[in-house]
This record gives C-alpha cells, sequence and structure tokens, in this order.
C-alpha cells in the first residue's frame, strides 16, 4: 500500500521538478552556440542537403556508431535471453499460413516496402529520413511475410551475415580516412555537387551500411520475438 | 605519436564484436583476445605519451566544439590499458553452448568499447552514448546466466539504469539549451558565466544522479546486491570492478572541468558518505558471500566519491588510487566468491578444501581493510590526509566515517576468514557441497593478485606518475587551452 503511494509521490514530485527546470528556460530563444555555426558551414564543408544527416554521420559519426552499437548490443541481449540454440523449426512448420488477405497484402506489399526503405536510406543525405527510417521500413518488409506465412523463416544466419557486414562496412569506411592521414569518420570522396545523388563523399555509403543493419537487426529481433510466442 | 590511433580504442572492440560471428569458428575464440591486446598496446603507448602531454583527437576532422574529441591524458590511457586487461581477465572463454558464447563475447567487447570510449570522449553528449551503451551491454550480461532470479534482478537493473539514463539525459539537455555546446572544454569555458547557478547545479546532480546508477552511488545503488549475486561472477566482476569506476570517472571529469564549486562537491561528500555508511554496514549485515561483497563495493565507491570530493590534485590521487585499488581487488574476491555462494556457514573448512583459494581471499580482505604495507592501505591513508588537510568540518566528519567503517569491514571481513579457517561445522552436508575452486577462477585472481603484490612492493614507485596524473586532471585550463586553442572564433560566429 504504502509502495504504491510512494510511486505515485515520487513520479509526482519529479513531474513538479521537471515542470519548474524547464518552465525556468527561457521560451523559443535556444542559444544555439555550436547549432548556428553548423548551420553555417555544413553545406560547404560536408556537401549534405539534409544538414541532420551531416550532424548525424559528419560532425557526430561517433554518436550514430554509438547508437547502431547500442542497437546491436540490445539485439544480441536479447537472442542470449529468448534464444535457444535451434530447434524452434519444428515448431515453425506446424503453424498456420495467414489467411488470404493477409497473404496477398504480403505479397503486394513487400516489393513497395523495400522499395521505398532504399529509397528512404538512399536519400538519406538529400532529404528527410536516412539508415536508420529506411531501416525500419526494410525491417517490416521483411516480417511481413512471416507473419503471412510462418512456415517459412528467415534464416538467422544470412541476417547475421547482413547485421555483421554492415557494421564492419561502418567502421572499415571510418578507417579508411586513417590511412589517407586524417582522423577516424572522416568523411572522404570530397562533397560533389550539393542536392545531387551522388553527394556528399561516404555518407551514403555509411547511411546504407546504418539502414541495413538497423533492418537486419529488428527484422532478428521481431522473428525472435514471434518464434518465442509461438514456440512455447 | 599519431593521434589519429586513438580511434581504434573505440572501433576495434566494436568491429571485433560485429563481426565475430562471421569468423570461421576455428578462429572464433581468437577473435577478441585479440582486440584486446592490441587496445592493451595502444594503451600502453597513450599512457607513455601522455603523461608527458595530453593528446586530442579531433573525430571526422572537424574544429573542436562543432565535432567530438577525444581527449587522453593520463588518467583516460591508464583506464584505456585497464579496460582492456581486465576485460581480457575475465573474459568468457567457454562453458556455453556455442551461440550463446558468441552472444556472451560480442557483449563483453561492446562493454569494453563503451568503457574506453568513456574514458576518453571529450563530448557530453557522446559520454551520454557510451554510458547507454555499457548499460545495454551490461543488462544483457547480467542475465546472460539464464537463471530465474538473475532474470528478476535484471529488470530491476534495467527498470533503474533507464530511469538514471533518463535523469542524466534530463541534466545534459538542460545543460545544452543553456549553453548552446556539448563540448566539454567549451562548457568549462563558458560554465563561469552560464553555468555556475541553481539551475546549472540542478542539471549536474541530475547527471550525478544518472551516472551513479552504474557508479553505486547512494540511493540509487539498489540494484547492485541483487545483480552482483545473481550473475555469474566475472559479469559482476566487470560491473563492479570496471563500470562502476568509468561512471565515476566522467562525474570527476565533469566536477573540475565544469562545475568546480563547493555545492557540488559537498553533495559527492554527502551522497559518498552516506554510501559508504550504508554500504558496510549492509555488508556486515550479509548472510552470504556475494551479497557480502557487493556491499562492500558501494562503500568503498562510496570512499572513492569522498575522495573526489576533495579538492585540488590531492582529492583526485586518492580518488584514483581508492578506484584502481578496488578496481583489483573486487573482480578478484567476486571470482574467488563464484563457488562460495549461499550462507556464510557453508564456508566452514573451504580452507582446507582449496588452500590457495582461502590464502588468496585473505591477501585481498587485508589489502581492502587497509593493512600495510599492502595497496589499500595506502589508498585509505591519502584519503585520509587529503581529508584531514580540509578546514572544513564536514571532511573531518567524512574521516570519522572512513575510519568507523573501516572497524566495521574489518569485522565482516575477519569473520569470514575465521568461518573459512574454523573448524567445520556439524553440518554433514557441507562435505557433499563442492565449494573448491575452479582452475580459470584461481588463475584469473591469482594474475589480480601478483599485480595486487607488485603494486605494494612499488608503492613509491607509483607515487610519481599517480600525483603526475592528479595534476594534469585538476587543470582545467589546460584541457580548455588544449581542445580549443581559439574560442573567440566560435563565439563571434554565432552573434
Amino acid at each position: 500500500m504504502l509502495t504504491r503511494y510512494g510511486a505515485l509521490l515520487f513520479a509526482a514530485g519529479f513531474a513538479f521538478l521537471l515542470f519548474v527546470l524547464f518552465t525556468s528556460q527561457p521560451l523559443g530563444a535556444p542559444t544555439m552556440l555550436a547549432g548556428q555555426a553548423v548551420l553555417n558551414e555544413a553545406a560547404g564543408t560536408v556537401g549534405a542537403a539534409n544538414i541532420v544527416t551531416a550532424v548525424v554521420l559528419a560532425y557526430r559519426g561517433i554518436d550514430t556508431l554509438g547508437e547502431l552499437s547500442i542497437l546491436f548490443a540490445a539485439a544480441t541481449a536479447v537472442g542470449l535471453v529468448l534464444g535457444r540454440s535451434h530447434g524452434t523449426d519444428a515448431a515453425a512448420t506446424a503453424r498456420e499460413p495467414g489467411g488470404f488477405i493477409l497473404r496477398a497484402g504480403a505479397d503486394l506489399l513487400f516489393p513497395l516496402l523495400l522499395v521505398v526503405g532504399f529509397y528512404i536510406i538512399v536519400h538519406g543525405h538529400l532529404t528527410p529520413g536516412g539508415g536508420f527510417q529506411g531501416g525500419v521500413v526494410l525491417a517490416a518488409a521483411f516480417v511481413l511475410p512471416v507473419l503471412a506465412r510462418p512456415s517459412e523463416t528467415i534464416s538467422h544466419s544470412a541476417m547475421a551475415w547482413v547485421e555483421g557486414l554492415a557494421g564492419g562496412v561502418f567502421i572499415v569506411t571510418g578507417l579508411l580516412a586513417l590511412a589517407v592521414d586524417r582522423a577516424f569518420l572522416t568523411p572522404l570522396l570530397g562533397t560533389g555537387q550539393l542536392g545531387t545523388l551522388l553527394s556528399a563523399g561516404t555518407l551514403p555509403l555509411l547511411y546504407l551500411a546504418v539502414g541495413l543493419k538497423v533492418g537486419a537487426e529488428l527484422a532478428n529481433l521481431l522473428l525472435r520475438m514471434t518464434e518465442e510466442e509461438s514456440g512455447t | 605519436m599519431n593521434t589519429s590511433l586513438i580511434a581504434l580504442v573505440v572501433a576495434l572492440p566494436l568491429l571485433a564484436a560485429f563481426l565475430l560471428p562471421l569468423v570461421p569458428s576455428v578462429l572464433r575464440r581468437l577473435v577478441g583476445p585479440l582486440a584486446l591486446l592490441a587496445v592493451a598496446a595502444l594503451g600502453m603507448v597513450l599512457w607513455q605519451a601522455s603523461l608527458s602531454e595530453p593528446l586530442v583527437l579531433t573525430l571526422g576532422g572537424f574544429r573542436p566544439p562543432l565535432g567530438i574529441v577525444f581527449y587522453v591524458d593520463g588518467v583516460a590511457a591508464l583506464f584505456v590499458l585497464t579496460v582492456a586487461l581486465v576485460t581480457l581477465l575475465l573474459w568468457p572463454w567457454g562453458g556455453d553452448a556455442s551461440e550463446n558464447l558468441d552472444r556472451k563475447q560480442s557483449l563483453t567487447l561492446v562493454l569494453a568499447a563503451a568503457c574506453t570510449g568513456l574514458a576518453v570522449s571529450g563530448d557530453l553528449f557522446n559520454v551520454y552514448v557510451f554510458y547507454e551503451l555499457a548499460a545495454v551491454a551490461s543488462y544483457g550480461l547480467a542475465a546472460g546466466s539464464r537463471t530465474a532470479a538473475a532474470q528478476v534482478a535484471t529488470f530491476r537493473y534495467v527498470i533503474l539504469g533507464s530511469l538514471g539514463s533518463l535523469l542524466a539525459l534530463i541534466g545534459i539537455t538542460l545543460i545544452y539549451f543553456r549553453t548552446g555546446t556539448l563540448n566539454l572544454a567549451h562548457l568549462a569555458d563558458l560554465a563561469p558565466q552560464t553555468l555556475h547557478d541553481p539551475l546549472g547545479l540542478a542539471a549536474f546532480f541530475l547527471i550525478l544522479l544518472g551516472l551513479g546508477v552504474k557508479a553505486e552511488l547512494f540511493l540509487v545503488n539498489t540494484w547492485a546486491p541483487e545483480v552482483y549475486a545473481t550473475a555469474e561472477a566475472r559479469v559482476s566482476a566487470l560491473l563492479a570492478g570496471l563500470v562502476s569506476k568509468l561512471a565515476l570517472l566522467v562525474v570527476v571529469r565533469l566536477l573540475v572541468l565544469v562545475f568546480p564549486l563547493p555545492e557540488a562537491r559537498e553533495a559527492l561528500l554527502l551522497l559518498g558518505m552516506l554510501g559508504m555508511i550504508s554500504g558496510e554496514f549492509a555488508a556486515y549485515r550479509a548472510r552470504d558471500i556475494k551479497r557480502m561483497l557487493a556491499w562492500s563495493s558501494i562503500g568503498q565507491l562510496g570512499a572513492a566519491f569522498i575522495a573526489f570530493s576533495i579538492p585540488g590534485p590531492l582529492g583526485l590521487a586518492a580518488g584514483l588510487a581508492i578506484a584502481l585499488h578496488h578496481l583489483l581487488v573486487k573482480p578478484a574476491l567476486f571470482l574467488l566468491a563464484e563457488r562460495w555462494g549461499g550462507g556464510l556457514a557453508r564456508l566452514a573448512g573451504a580452507a582446507r578444501r582449496s588452500p590457495l583459494g582461502a590464502a588468496l581471499f585473505v591477501l585481498f580482505a587485508l589489502s581492502l581493510i587497509g593493512v600495510p604495507p599492502l595497496p589499500g592501505f595506502w589508498a585509505k591513508y591519502l584519503l585520509l590526509s587529503g581529508l584531514a588537510a580540509q578546514p572544513d568540518n564536514l571532511y573531518l566528519l567524512a574521516g570519522l566515517v572512513v575510519l568507523v567503517t573501516t572497524v566495521v569491514e574489518a569485522v565482516y571481513l575477519f569473520r569470514v576468514i575465521g568461518v573459512m579457517y574454523g573448524r567445520e561445522g556439524a553440518t554433514p552436508a557441507n562435505e557433499q557441497l563442492d565449494n573448491t575452486q575452479p582452475a580459470s577462477a584461481l588463475a584469473g585472481s591469482g594474475v589480480f593478485a601478483a599485480l595486487l603484490l607488485a603494486a605494494a612492493l612499488a608503492a613509491p614507485l607509483l607515487a610519481a606518475p599517480l600525483g603526475r596524473m592528479a595534476t594534469q586532471m585538476s587543470d582545467g585550463a589546460a584541457y580548455v587551452a588544449r581542445v580549443l586553442p581559439s574560442t573567440a572564433t566560435l563565439s563571434g560566429a554565432a552573434q
């Protein structure tokens, strides 16, 4: 009884603290010190029309590598907690396929989702979107067929290869800069013409790696959870 | 040396973790140890180089307040070296199905990369990313023993850890909102005008509580005893020994660079005292050796918080000594305690069945209490002399707390030793229990013991580099000057 009210009291107090902290800030006039400087020079030095991408992959590329690793660690941890060493195939084949509408819808949507997903990824340096968003669409594309036909699972090892190689490509692309005597994760290959598909140097390549890694990881995670659900 | 190699201390373990499942199974078990050896070698070289002058790497080649920097001074390089070596000593070599072993090795590599990242990062949000990475990897490892008790304990750990990350993120948001920058050197430069007020302090306290979850700070350390008691011994050793120190290091960097205020120091001092009292008395009450070690770890980190609250290089030297000593002793004790779970009574006669294990336990216990000439004595000596030199009465009170808790520490550790070397009780069940030590645990803690004894012998030699590192770390102005040769350009451009 006491603990329940204690939790409520804590939440209320915490909310009040946050309220006080943020109402005491001037509204609508953020101090844009680093932000303004990035806005001023990003298009020229990085060559990405989408400045968010310039920040995510160029100025703060190591953060993005860290975030990719967080996702990787989360997926690995889930695998460690849920994962049985194989033996799920028997349970999977016994499952009923989905209804006609689900199957036909999945067939129709699969190519569409692939195209949209890759479009969002390869245009990440030009328009809003990029590897993380596109990767999620790709993951949906690969989970949907499994929902429609549970007996046809995608092999985990293929996913693991995509995941591992994509992560490797990101880091190796970053390390290539060391070969030409630059710092880790320096964008290479020049900036190109601002706003064209082949611009911003190695950033599109990095985003492709991000997209494939995020897609493979999320799809793997979702598939593992559906297996766990039907397996028990 | 070429500063661009600094990035490898983070990139190499991550690359190894990503590619580990793809390596042919013959070579797969070598990937992790090789990557860690490379990082250790790099850490050694960096330590040599950075003791004379700190090194700065601008990642991506963007000038500091815009891009992210890695800053390697003596302390950071030493922690890179220690992270690699300790992870190697606590490496999961086997004992699992192949697939799960891959996962554990990947997670351990990710944890190592996050720890080296925390040691070298010079950017507040980058620190948060690495902290979160360490958190997620340690959740996975803590649940990795796959027992129900471990999963329940990990669940509480995840809840508290997420709350901590949230608090830290709110604090960082507040700081970014008020200053418009995340670079630690730039923040240090701007702090006197923008952050040295109640709101800035509120941001510091939020970050302190948030990072405190991992650093076993009082109030947010309740996850620790259960997790350490249920996780595998090497995971407990990694979390208590390594991850807690890196979280502590980040707090200290913030304290030295951005918030060198008496209020911030007092908060550290008070929370450290409370942690020390609660930790050591709870350890006294504990009836299970792993929980006892966990509570004692909370107490020791309390001592480190107290030490870091002392202003100037003196406090930093004491804090570093306590942190490094604990980093050597606690993992070894957790390794030894792996087979000694359950009630303390079960240890009766352990000295006869495993004489070497018991002897090592005595050695580490003596150092933990602070018996000269073991390094634990020098750490506590530095702490007490630092506290005694302060005019404030609160510091004297902290000195008293340290002395009293040392007595408590001695009582509960000698109680365990007494049981171990005492006559076997009338419980015949003891005979069936397998509480002899596995060879791997003995070898691991043997290496720690060798390091501890070497440190005891070389104590006079260690004083010089320790003092050098503390002076280097306490010099906030040098940090700013090194990272930002000309701050004026950015402030001018933005206004």
